[in-house]
Order: C-alpha cells, then structure tokens, then sequence
C-alpha cells in the first residue's frame, strides 16, 4: 500500500510518501517546509505566517511528491488535530479535495499518534534489519507542545497515563535556553552547551518525582534556574556558569523523564517502550532511557532523528496501519479538530 | 495589587476575575517567564466551571477550554504570543473569529507585539518579588 500523507498541525507544512515492506514503513519522500529550499519549490517569497504559509506551500510540495492524477497511491492519510486550528484546516481540505477527486480512501490520523509512529519507520541505513515495536508498548511523547506517557495496547488502541500538568518538557528546554540567552530551538542548544558542563553543579528539583503517578510539570523547573540565574547575573558572561546551569537543568529534566517513564512501565509491564517527539532527538534523554530499559529487560525504540520533529512521514506511518484496518473517513464530511485527544 | 505567596492563592485571586466575567472579555496577561500567567489562567477557567486541562500554550498557540455549567460563558479560549515576531503573523490565527460574546479570550506575552493594540478588557500584571510571592494587579480597561 502506497500512501501518501499532508501534516500541517503547526509550523511545519509537510508531505510524505511512504510504503510497507512487511508492516515496515519505507519512506520514499519526506518533504518538511523548514528542511527545503523553499525557492525551489514555490519560485518566490513565501508570507512568513503559520495558516497562510501552509497554504502558499501546500501544493506545490505536494506536486512534488505525487503525479497530477494521484496514479499510484492508495490512500491519503491527513493530520486532523490536535493543532492550531487555521493551520489543521488547510492540510484537512486539501487532503479531503485530492481523495475526492481522485476517488481514493481518506485516513485522519492524530498528531500525537503520529509521533509515536515514527518508531514504525525503516531507516535506510538499517534496511532489512529493523524490528518493530511489541504490544503493549509505553509510548514517551515529549516536544515543545506535549509531554505525555501514552499506552498502546495494539494499533489504534491508547490510553494517556500522564501528561504535563503546565509547560511541555521541550517548553521549559526552550525557555532556560532564552534565559541563557541561546538561540531558538533551545533544546540543540542546551544540548550542545551542558556537554561542557558539570549535571551536578546545581540542585534543580525534580519535578512531581514525589507523587505516585505518570503526570509531569515543568513550570517549577523552570522557575528555579531562573532564581538561580537573578542570584547574580553578572555569572551569565561566563561560559563555564552557563553550561553548569545547562547540564543541571537537562539532568533535572531528562531525570524526571526517564523516572517517571521506568516507574510506569513498571506498572504497566508493557513488551516495549517508545521515544516520540521533537525531545526526542535530545542525545542525553535517549542514552539514559535506553540503559534504563535494558536495565529492566524492555526493549526500547528511538525513532530516527529526521522523523522525531513535525513531519508528514510519520503521518503515513500512522495513516499506513489505520489504512489496514478500514480506518476511512467520507472525504465531505471531514472537519479538523483541534483539541483531539489520542 | 493582591499578593500571592502560593498557587493556591494565586487560583484564589483568579477566581475573583472569573466571577466578574460573563463572555465576550478579552484578557491580556503581562509577566516575565515564570511569573504564572498560566497558573492564572489554570485558577481562572477552574473557577468558572471548566474541567479542562489547562498548559501553557507557547508552543500550540492557543488552546481551547470547553466550559459547561456557567449561564453564559460557553468557552475560554488561551493564546500566546510568546514565539510570535511579526503583526502580521496574527492575521493566521483568526482571532476574529473567537470574539464571541460566549467565550474568553485569555492572551498571554501580548507585548511580544508591541505595536498591537489588543482592545483588551482587562490588564492582568503578575511580578515576581521572590520565589515564592507574586504581585498580581488587575485593571478593568473601561470602554
């Protein structure tokens, strides 16, 4: 089955195709707005604005991915929340033209289970040697806008165990990183900076390690490196103070993370456990994680670095498995929703 | 200006808000990072009735709270201008279409923008004086 999917949920306009090989997904194009030269695209000056840069790029990228007659794709797999409301609606209707006009079968998928996704997603370099995740997997989504702990009993079947009860984990990376007077996207930034840095220089809390379940928050993190930052912000000039305070506050967090992660799955007992999201392309998170899971014997998927932020390959890889259980929707009658829950 | 010591009296000041409000306000909400706006927002949708799972919209925008149960307040609506650069970049989001005289519409780093003139109907200061305390000052803009 040859899919091809459009994501527009919130910055990112992107289009991919995508088929199985054995319930693998193979990407055969992946185009993300950020990620291309947008020139050679659309040929000219593209609005620097969320909606309407979806709809100036849309279709010229998907003319890039797809023949005029849509020969040779299946179905179409379309991101329909959560998100941004203006933003969701452009991909939904141009997904909802192209299926009715082409006569082919309609997939909405959510974003979020798109993130988990991703894990589904053969890299080329691994071709023929991948496996895919088992049920019951616990799923980790961590990116600027989410920090969930997800249960996926089989395809199409989640249950949120946690989430964020204030800011997103990749929230609270960017933000510090603001405070530290990095550029934007904080997280590479931290990342790079704590590598120089002592994780032990400062104690950051942990936040909600105390309470006995799968939720987070990230506000209180937040707030404490910026106490520390007021204390004497004449240090904010030395390297050394800033890559202390970046190593510190990822210890803290990615901590947080991988214990309250463990701590669930002992719970959950789950065959495997999945990395989703923009954080999860944070170098320190993924090592810690997976010592951690091979510690307790469960295996652990990190989704490729190129399909851990906002994509549309991720959408096919979601899109692919709702296709195979008859997973359509009437192409007249699909309407976004933002607020979707998984 | 009330003085907070706490989240739960910080929620406790919000909820005085909420009980002026009957839809169709427009509330701008002015901190630095960590000061608690959305800790404001989370005691101000609480007090109106609303279940919802209130977090900080910086990187999804805005969000939107289903209220049931308040005569005439149906929806709160909660943006953030955090990662905003450009005025123009408003005209994506619609706004326009969420003035509703069932809904509130709750914006926070509005002065990400300065040069927007947000026609808001209330001006919600929130300081820090220490870790723990926060001046919270509420201004009702007349028309």
């Amino acid at each position: 089955m040859r899919i091809l999917a459009i994501e527009t949920s919130c910055d990112e306009t992107a289009v991919a195709v995508a088929h199985d090989i054995d319930d693998v997904i193979q990407i055969e194009t992946s185009l993300v707005r950020s990620q291309i030269d947008i020139h050679t695209v659309y040929g000219g000056v593209v609005p620097e604005v969320g909606a309407r840069q979806h709809l100036e790029m849309i279709m010229p990228m998907i003319a890039r991915a797809v023949r005029p007659d849509g020969a040779g794709i299946d179905a179409i797999a379309v991101t329909a929340g959560p998100g941004l409301a203006p933003a969701l609606r452009v991909g939904v209707e141009v997904a909802k033209t192209l299926a009715w006009t082409w006569g082919k079968p309609l997939v909405p998928v959510c974003h979020l289970e798109g993130h988990i996704y991703a894990n589904w997603i053969g890299d080329e370099k691994t071709l023929g040697t991948v496996t895919i995740p088992a049920f019951p997997i616990l799923a980790l989504i961590v990116s600027g806008g989410h920090t969930e702990l997800v249960l996926m009993r089989d395809h199409g079947q989640f249950e949120r165990l946690g989430e964020t009860l204030d800011d997103a984990a990749g929230e609270a990376f960017d933000k510090v990183a603001r405070m530290l007077g990095l550029p934007y996207p904080g997280g590479p930034a931290i990342d790079a900076l704590a590598l120089k840095g002592n994780p032990h220089a400062f104690a950051f809390p942990r936040p909600m390690l105390n309470r006995d379940d799968a939720m987070f928050s990230f506000s209180g993190l937040k707030t404490a490196v910026l106490y520390e930052l007021r204390k004497d912000d004449t240090r904010l000039t030395d390297e050394g103070f800033r890559a202390d305070i970046a190593a510190s506050f990822q210890e803290a967090i990615v901590e947080t993370l991988v214990e309250k992660t463990m701590r669930t799955a002992g719970k959950c007992a789950p065959k495997s456990i999945v990395l989703a999201g923009g954080v999860a392309a944070n170098a320190l998170l993924r090592n810690r994680l997976t010592v951690a899971a091979e510690h307790r014997g469960i295996p652990m998927f990190l989704p490729p670095f190129r399909y851990s932020l906002d994509n549309a390959a991720m959408i096919a890889a979601a899109g692919y498995y709702r296709a195979q259980h008859g997973d359509f929707t009437d192409p007249l009658t699909l309407v976004a929703h933002p607020n979707q829950d998984i | 200006m009330r003085i907070s010591h706490s989240l739960e009296e910080s929620h406790a000041i919000a909820a005085v808000l909420a009980k002026q409000l009957v839809g169709g306000e427009r509330i701008i909400l002015i901190g630095d990072l960590g000061a608690g706006k959305t800790t404001f927002t989370q005691g101000l949708v609480a007090a109106l009735g609303s279940t919802a799972r209130v977090k900080s919209p910086t990187f999804t925008v805005m969000n939107e709270y289903p209220v049931t149960g308040h005569p005439t307040i149906h929806r709160v609506v909660h943006c953030d201008m955090y990662r905003f650069t450009a005025p123009e970049e408003l005209r994506a989001l619609e706004l326009e279409e969420y003035q509703s005289p069932d809904t509130v519409l709750i914006i926070e780093w509005p002065d990400a923008l300065p040069t927007v003139d947000w026609h808001p109907t209330h001006i919600v200061r929130i300081g820090h004086i220490d870790e723990h305390s926060r001046s919270i000052v509420i201004e009702e803009v007349g028309e």
